[in-house]
């Protein structure tokens, strides 16, 4: 079959009545995500993972699955279309991929044309989206065909890869960043090991068989941690929402805005698929680039339409571009897809290279569902825009504990314990403490789901090697994988020696 | 507290850390049957690893005396105290209480934690939440909350 016929049955998948409603559940929520300052993308599709899980435990698991990552992957695309419209309304980025389209979205705000920044902050995120999934789909064939001749070395490598590059990208101090990812491998070993069945660290206690759970461990992290530091510091007087004014924009609009939302939507794309580059980078490269390349770029910072449309269009493409090593390779780059790869594993669905031959359905009819969410979001950004603005006047006093509670029911309906509910605690305040003091969380959550498969993954390839660790620097593709993550671990520290500024990732 | 003085706290119990899963590795059975690497090999090399980081961080702990941008956050103590306690106790009490009214009294003292006041607004609110999400998810999905305590129902 060809690609073009997967296709079509995903679409079958993805055009199912309750498939519609959670593309449509996912993408309204990721809006609201991303409007509200305080819930990131990661954040929000941590806290939701219960909440579908419950929502599809009726289902056969592989449907199951495939409802709950249609849904959770609609929240993070969804929430880069929202993530604009605090940033151009209020001055304040929704989520940290936004941080740039203040600088010239709310000088358009204030000019009046604030209307015209969100349509066409729309429409980019929308042609992006879109030019991501047809890179997907053009992809993940190949992609998935080369991964399948992979051995465990290989394997081994091409996780390790994943871990440097998110770690090195990760935020300040790259020593921080490598200890959380360690501290994440380490906690990963606790339970019954896989390969041998013996109990690590266990100390007899029945809770700590299964391990600790990965979802306990990430809404706390995120969610409650989040929640905390906002109950703890005081919130700044919140400046005036602005007019949304005319929505639909101007032919010269329109005019300026297409180069950039093109060039935007291929770099934000290319930089996406990289491991540890997220949407973040994605969009202050896609900024930098557009007001080097434009004719007049002492406009940018004044309310260039060009510097809202290039890095709202890089973002989205970027969090497509993000699914492309998750979904063929089993490898997250990032924060958010490390926790949908955690949902997934949840469903028993091991994403890699076997997805698409194991599980079709899932694999395309996610694709194909992202074909119809972008298209939702679309139509719902457009003309719903003031109702979603509305969304920012959310009293944070009911917001915040309410957002403990859905915290404590996701976890509590899925793991019917109270240990795992103070675990949650323990792990909020450790995610408040940690992020308080520039500590990366996303690296701990990436070591803690990839920990098994790369212990794995080394424990056979030194089985079949007898022992000898050599192999994975014999079999050329592990070694080029290896050569890639000292790499990308040097070259930064390298360029900081010499003084020059390191662009770092702070979404993860 | 300062980020530097935070490190070199956090340095020395990541090392501890490191150092549990270290020692506490060497409990663990050495050889397992279908791996030629026991199942202690990568927990103990992880333990050695965070050791080492921690001593880097604590080492640039101390090197870093920078002059740290230090604004003075107001801190809502009392609020973040009152909301983790009743967090505590929610957890706590979730099982003994039932979901309606454990989660009506987290919600409750909560809200009145983050602004005082508009006592009964709050209490709909709460009330509605906690049964909004029972109703949806014990009646409507077939899910399981524990629900009203014995010594009520």
């Amino acid at each position: 079959m060809g690609v073009m016929d997967f296709l079509m049955q995903g679409f079958q998948t993805a055009l199912q009545p309750h498939n519609i409603f959670f593309a449509f559940i996912g993408v309204l929520i990721g809006t609201a995500v991303g409007v509200l300052p305080g819930i990131g993308p990661m954040s929000g599709v941590a806290l939701l993972i219960p909440v579908t899980a419950t929502f599809t435990s009726g289902m056969d698991p592989s449907a199951a699955a495939t409802s709950s990552i249609i849904l959770l992957a609609g929240v993070y695309y969804g929430a880069m279309y929202g993530g604009s419209t605090t940033s151009i309304l209020l001055n304040t980025p929704g989520e940290s991929s936004s941080v740039v389209t203040t600088l010239d979205g709310y000088q358009m705000a204030k000019q009046g044309r604030a209307g015209a920044a969100l349509s066409i902050a729309a429409i980019g995120s929308f042609f992006a989206g879109i030019v991501s999934i047809i890179g997907l789909v053009l992809l993940a064939d190949p992609l998935s065909e080369m991964a399948l001749k992979f051995g465990p070395a290989e394997y081994f490598s091409l996780m390790l890869l994943g871990l440097a590059a998110v770690s090195g990208l990760a935020g300040g101090s790259i020593t921080k960043a490598w200890m959380m990812t360690v501290t994440g491998l380490l906690i990963a070993t606790i339970g019954i090991d896989a390969v041998s069945g013996v109990a690590r660290f266990t100390y007899d206690i029945p809770v700590l068989f299964g391990g600790l759970e990965f979802l306990t461990v990430a809404v706390g992290l995120f969610a409650l941690g989040e929640v905390f530091k906002t109950v703890l510091h005081k919130e700044e007087d919140t400046e005036k929402v602005a007019k949304v004014g005319r929505v639909i924009p101007s032919r010269a609009d329109f005019k300026e805005s297409a180069g950039p939302i093109v060039r935007g939507s291929f770099l934000g794309f290319f930089i996406g698929v990289l491991p540890g580059a997220g949407a973040t980078l994605a969009s202050f490269f896609s900024y930098i680039s557009e007001k080097k390349i434009s004719k007049n770029p002492e406009k940018f910072g004044k309310g260039a339409i060009a510097g809202v449309a290039a890095p709202e269009s890089a973002n989205n493409a970027a969090s497509g571009g993000a699914m492309i090593p998750l979904l063929t390779l089993g490898i997250p780059g990032s924060g958010t897809t490390a926790i949908l790869m955690g949902a997934l594993i949840m469903y028993n669905v091991q994403p890699g290279p076997l997805l698409f031959s194991d599980h079709p359905d899932v694999a395309w009819g996610l694709i194909a569902s992202m074909f119809i969410g972008n298209l939702m979001l679309l139509i719902l950004n457009m003309p719903l825009v003031k109702v979603f603005a509305k969304i920012i006047e959310t009293p944070a006093k009911y917001l915040l504990p309410i957002i403990i509670a859905i915290s404590v029911f996701g976890v509590y309906a899925v793991q019917v314990t109270t240990f795992d509910l103070f675990l949650l605690i323990g792990f909020g305040l450790a995610g408040y403490l940690l992020a308080q003091h520039d500590y990366p969380i996303a690296p701990l959550v990436l070591g803690l789901v990839l920990g098994p498969m790369i212990e794995n993954n080394m424990r056979r390839a030194l089985t079949t090697s007898n022992g000898d660790f050599m192999v994975f620097v014999q079999q050329p593709i592990s070694a080029f994988f290896l050569v890639c993550s000292v790499l990308w671990i040097l070259i930064p520290f390298v360029l900081r020696l010499k003084g020059k500024n390191v662009v770092v990732n702070v979404e993860g | 507290m300062q980020t530097g003085k935070f490190d070199r706290y956090a340095s020395i119990l990541f090392a501890l850390l490191g150092a549990t899963f270290l020692i506490e590795s060497r409990n663990i059975s050495k050889s397992a049957y279908g791996s030629e690497v026991g199942p202690n090999v990568f927990p103990f090399l992880l333990g050695l690893i965070l050791i080492l980081l921690s001593v880097k961080l604590f080492l640039e702990s101390l090197k870093n005396i920078q002059k740290e941008k230090k604004k003075t956050d107001e801190l809502q103590i009392k609020r973040f105290v009152i909301i983790l306690l009743a967090s505590i106790f929610y957890a706590g009490t979730i099982e003994m209480l039932g979901y309606i009214i454990s989660t009506f009294l987290f919600l409750y003292v909560s809200f009145q934690a983050m602004e005082r006041g508009s006592w009964i607004k709050n209490g709909i609110v709460a009330l509605a939440f906690s049964f909004f999400v029972y109703f949806l998810f014990v009646v409507v999905l077939e899910g399981s909350l524990p629900g009203m305590p014995i010594w009520l129902s």
